[in-house]
């Protein structure tokens, strides 16, 4: 019996993939990271969940893309959506009630209001920037001599509020090394950028209009420090989901599932099948798959006083 | 959307008969000076009628960048402006015909080596040196400043005139679309600079003024602005039988093709194919489910292209701001025999020239006539006059009217600043609000 609905994300620095059975519940997930929009990447992405799902191919019933590289899913897509419908949808099974979705990603940040359903009122992206994305992190987190892992506790030691005139990915790395260059501490610098990094991001939510609560997806969500600066420029706290760079995949295969079965609820009385999964210490797909619900998923804990653990 | 395999636009027929009206006039004015005639460059309003009636050669300098554009011929143009010293942010539009004022000028061998002698012998044989300017540009502060700069480079030696036009604010309580003590004062005054005008022309051609023949000029283009109106409305029907990319390829013929009986002809024939499609069930766009308002200039680079795109999202766009708020868009204000007063006040009705009240009113009216579903805005990135409004008007389109609403970066005439994957994306996201808004509903 084909049961499992699988998710692909293929953004422009890694690839997702989630499987959900017929429940809509995540049996899965599978995150890699590709330097770039990679086939390959996603293949390895494919291969690692349906690793740890530990269930054949043939149950796959569809599979939805969404991402840069939606039209390179290997064997072609069943369903594509926009990134924009897919986080949308994903983060409003994760947190239900949630009306506005910043996703931040590798080179895109984009503000999504959505109704009370998920379903996405308007929406707006930067423009050709990478300010404040998660190449624009990488080099700063290169300028300062730092991993991209540890940046945002190193940013959140800062104390001081530096001017910063330029948010270029590009340029801002040099203003980084003049502000270096002029002994100012490493830790006050990368505060100082994330701080104008989420004032930018709230211009682009002033597009779309604040609504609460607001709920922050990508990449970029794992980082505390952004997460922080975010809120405090929204003055609220945002809600994170455990493994926010999935959402999309998340969001695009749920989107597939109610395609296949006309937008109806997924049949709670079904019984999933119960695949053998070894989590490996990854936590990430819970040993939940028979028991978990949407809103129980887990929150990642994070350093961040304004990010609210659900 | 799948990739463009499949060519699902359906352009009206008549647009190959206009590209041929639009080669012969560009051919005639290249050869200008072989017959002996002046010839002047404009930017800005569609001031042509005063230099046909004065018996002039005229060149439209964003025409001219946007043909260049439309065949991929800009490149050697643009690195010729930049080359001088223009910088890529500059409008793409005058950053072009600069570099032609500079290819036209043969300065002789390049100083930096960058534009070979091929690019200037092609284009510099093409486009005749001016005899005069004449500026007539506002609401863009590039624009009233193109022509000087084309008057430098060419080493001041010819006459300039610039035409002073102001900014319709809306400001004042009674203020309103063609109403208003601000549209009578600003009316008396832009009649009171085309006759200035008209006299810097009878100096620069040494002749009288014909004003007989402005008027009979300015009938031919009001009988074909009325054909044109007419076939825009009859695409509010749906599906609509044409779309926002058959007007756009026949802005060249209302903006700056001599008025004639050939005009009114071919705006005859645009109108008639119209009405045969409507009668028949023929779409612009085959499998029609969304009707889309375009805000933006043309990306003149990716006309066919869009038009394709737009299709195989199974998207018409019906109007927009460029095609349907500009170019003799009220010929009920053009009177024959007192034209100038017509002159003016479509050069106030540029959509450039107009502040955000009218703007609105007019996207308004424009969404609610053709049952608009969804607003793209082109962001040019060059062009800062018309993008202005754009976030503005986006917030009339979501908060007022309930329409969603996208926006994509590209640019008038230089590829460089489009981006395939933008488009597709935003274009894909608006078109699934749109579904979500349906569902809601």
């Amino acid at each position: 019996m084909s049961a499992y609905v699988v998710g692909m994300d293929l953004g422009s620095t890694s690839a997702e993939c989630v499987v959900i059975d017929e429940r809509r519940e995540i049996v899965a997930t599978a995150v890699v990271e590709t330097g770039t929009v990679s086939r390959k990447g996603l293949q390895r992405a494919i291969d690692e969940a349906f690793g740890e799902a530990g269930i054949e191919r043939d149950l796959v019933r569809a599979v939805a893309a969404t991402g840069y590289g939606r039209r390179l899913v290997p064997g072609g897509a069943d369903f594509v959506f926009t990134e924009i419908s897919a986080h949308a949808r994903g983060v409003a099974a994760l947190f239900p009630g949630v009306r506005l979705v910043v996703d931040i990603g590798g080179q895109d940040t984009k503000a999504i209001q959505v109704d009370e359903a998920g379903r996405v009122e308007r929406f707006a992206m930067n423009d050709r920037c990478a300010s404040g994305t998660g190449r624009f992190y990488e080099g700063l987190a290169h300028a300062l001599e730092t991993d991209i892992e540890s940046l945002g506790e190193f940013a959140s030691r800062g104390k001081a509020d530096l001017e910063i005139s330029s948010l270029c990915a590009t340029f801002a790395v040099t203003e980084v090394i003049a502000l270096l260059a002029k002994g100012h501490d490493p830790a006050d610098i990368a505060a100082s950028v994330h701080h104008a990094a989420a004032a930018r991001t709230l211009g682009l939510i002033g597009q779309v209009g604040k609504a609460s609560p607001v709920a922050l997806t990508g990449g970029v969500a794992r980082n505390a420090a952004v997460v922080h600066s975010l809120s405090e420029a929204l003055g609220e706290e945002l809600l994170i989901p455990e493994n926010p760079q999935i959402t999309g995949a998340y969001g695009a295969a749920l989107l597939a599932a109610e395609s296949l079965d006309g937008g109806s609820q997924p049949d709670q009385n079904a019984t999933a099948p119960a695949p053998p999964h070894d989590h490996g210490g990854s936590g990430s797909c819970a040993d939940c798959a028979g028991s978990k619900t949407e809103s129980s998923v887990t929150m990642l804990t994070l350093t961040a006083p304004s990010g609210r653990v659900v | 959307m799948a990739s463009l395999l499949e060519d699902k636009s359906n352009r009206l027929r008549m647009t190959g008969r206009g590209g041929e009206l639009v080669g012969a006039y560009w051919d005639e004015l290249f050869t200008a000076r072989e017959r002996g005639a002046q010839v002047v460059w404009y930017n800005g309003h569609a001031l042509n009628p005063l230099f046909q009636a004065a018996g002039i050669s005229w060149c439209h300098g964003e025409a001219f960048s946007a043909r260049l554009a439309a065949q991929h011929l800009e490149g050697p143009a643009q690195l010729a402006g930049e080359e001088y010293g223009y910088v890529n942010e500059l409008c793409s539009y005058s950053r072009t015909h600069l570099g032609c004022a500079v290819l036209t000028n043969d300065f002789g061998e390049s100083e930096t080596g960058i534009v070979d002698t091929v690019d200037q012998r092609e284009l510099a044989s093409r486009l005749p040196e001016p005899d005069f300017f004449v500026n007539g540009y506002q609401g863009c502060s590039t624009g009233q400043q193109w022509d000087q700069m084309s008057y430098r480079i060419l080493g001041k030696k010819v006459p300039i005139f610039t035409l002073s036009l102001p900014y319709m604010f809306g400001s004042k309580p009674d203020a309103g679309y063609l109403v208003g003590e601000e549209w009578e004062t600003a009316t008396d005054y832009v009649v009171d600079q085309l006759e200035k005008l008209i006299e810097f022309l009878e100096v620069q051609t040494g002749r009288p003024f014909d004003h007989d023949k402005l008027g009979e000029i300015m009938s031919y283009i009001k009988a074909a602005s009325q054909l044109r109106r007419e076939a825009m409305a009859l695409c509010m029907a749906k599906p609509a039988p044409a779309t926002y990319w058959d007007w756009v390829a026949s802005i060249a013929h209302i903006n700056f093709m001599p008025a004639e009986q050939r005009l009114i002809d071919y705006f005859q024939g645009v109108k008639d194919e119209v009405a045969d499609r409507l009668a028949s069930g023929v779409a612009g766009v085959a499998d029609e489910r969304y009707r889309l308002y375009f805000d933006g200039i043309m990306n003149w680079n990716k006309l066919g292209w869009l038009a394709r795109k737009f299709a195989d999202a199974d998207a018409a766009v019906i109007c927009g701001r460029y095609t349907h708020q500009n170019f003799w868009q009220e010929p009920q204000l053009i009177d024959p025999e007192n034209p100038l007063r017509g002159l003016a006040q479509h050069y106030l009705l540029c959509s450039n020239s107009q502040g955000f009240k009218t703007l609105k009113q007019a996207m308004t009216k424009d969404c609610d006539d053709y049952g608009i579903d969804g607003v793209i805005f082109h962001a040019s990135r060059t062009c800062r006059a018309y993008t202005n409004h754009q976030h503005l008007l986006a917030r009339v389109a979501e908060n007022q009217l309930g329409i969603p609403t996208a926006f994509f970066e590209g640019d008038i005439a230089d590829a460089a600043f489009y981006k395939d994957e933008i488009l597709e994306t935003r274009l894909a996201a608006l078109l699934e609000t749109i579904d979500a808004k349906r569902a809601r509903n």
